[in-house]
């Protein structure tokens, strides 16, 4: 019995010190293996590719002066995984708004406000309940000039004994005054490996 | 005589109030390319170009281009950091070093448009991702 519990606790402990040790990555700094499912490091290029270009191609400069108004419309998964697109769309509007050309309305959604407090904050109108000098007025909100919109998209082949997956990530602005898309861009991610990788 | 040493006191005090003391330079010269060793085995620096893009609303991006000229099969992983007039990080959309693929006797060339009006500087590095 007590060389059975030894056996176990040996085996347990060689085990754990056979595991790679939890660590931090730099993402600045990230030279590791890369994986057939779409990663970080995709997001990251497709986001500098997308913002490069729509700062380069002038659109998102607005000709009357002051910053354009976006807001993020639909962008849709059609790959294998369970993505969420805003991994995507957040690097952009934070590089956009950086850049200082762009600001993003949360008070308007394709499903609804993205912050509903836009519109809950004035429902304390005319309430005996709050001071109302400091409840938003009517007719503050700002209504978007542009609409980013996009797709992801995946395929996936057998080459020879490996796989590849191949990503697309394309995306439009569309000038809602017009409905003309003032830029459009498709940055693809191609990714080779074993055939007993998953990309889903 | 406690009198003037009061007052040459006073005055150097004062100048040395009215000098303010110096807080922005750089230890070393920033260099606008650097290019890891290894890198330079397998290929060539062959252009480095800075333009200053005009925007429709006024104002201009700084842009770069560089040309590589590949002498054997290799990776190449690149990063423009870029910094503003007085020599601060001005913060990109990733952080990350873009990979790039060469073929022996290719010529390929890479674009990078700064994130803000503000940068006026940059440096690019160049290496082997591992």
């Amino acid at each position: 019995m007590l060389i059975r519990a030894v056996a176990i606790s040996v085996g347990i402990a060689v085990l754990a010190g056979c595991a790679a040790p939890t660590r931090y990555i730099d993402p600045a700094a990230d030279d590791g293996p890369v994986a057939m499912t779409m990663d970080y490091r995709d997001f990251e290029k497709a986001a500098t590719d997308a913002v490069e270009d729509m700062l380069a191609s002038g659109a998102v400069n607005n000709p009357n002066g002051g910053r354009y108004i976006m807001v993020v419309s639909r962008i849709t998964n059609d790959t294998m995984q369970r993505i969420d697109t805003d991994q995507l769309t957040k690097k952009i509007r934070v590089a956009l708004l950086r850049s200082g050309k762009v600001v993003t309305t949360t008070a308007v959604g394709i499903n609804g406000a993205e912050d509903e407090m836009s519109m809950k904050a004035r429902e304390l109108r005319n309430s005996e309940e709050f001071d109302q000098s400091g409840v938003q007025r009517k007719g503050t909100l700002q209504a978007p000039d542009l609409s980013l919109s996009g797709k992801i998209l995946q395929r996936n082949h057998k080459v020879g004994k490996e796989q590849q997956v191949e990503y697309y990530i394309q995306l439009s602005l569309t000038d809602l005054a017009s409905g003309l898309a003032f830029w459009e861009g498709e940055t693809p991610i191609i990714k080779r490996g074993s055939d007993k990788s998953v990309s889903w | 005589m406690k009198r003037i040493v009061f007052a040459s006191m006073l005055m150097l005090g004062m100048v040395g109030c009215a000098t303010p003391p110096e807080t922005s330079h750089s230890l070393i010269e920033r260099q606008e390319l650097k290019v890891d060793p290894e890198v330079i085995y397998t290929m060539e620096v062959t252009e480095l170009f800075q333009e200053r893009l005009s925007q429709p609303g006024g104002g201009s991006l700084l842009q770069v281009q560089f040309a590589v000229d590949a002498r054997s099969d290799a990776e190449l992983a690149w990063k423009v950091t870029w910094f503003d007039d007085s020599g601060m990080k001005v913060k990109g959309v990733g952080e990350g070093y873009r990979r790039a693929t060469l073929l022996a006797g290719q010529s390929r060339f890479f674009k990078a448009t700064a994130p803000n009006p503000r940068v006026t500087s940059y440096q690019l590095h160049l290496r082997e991702p591992k």
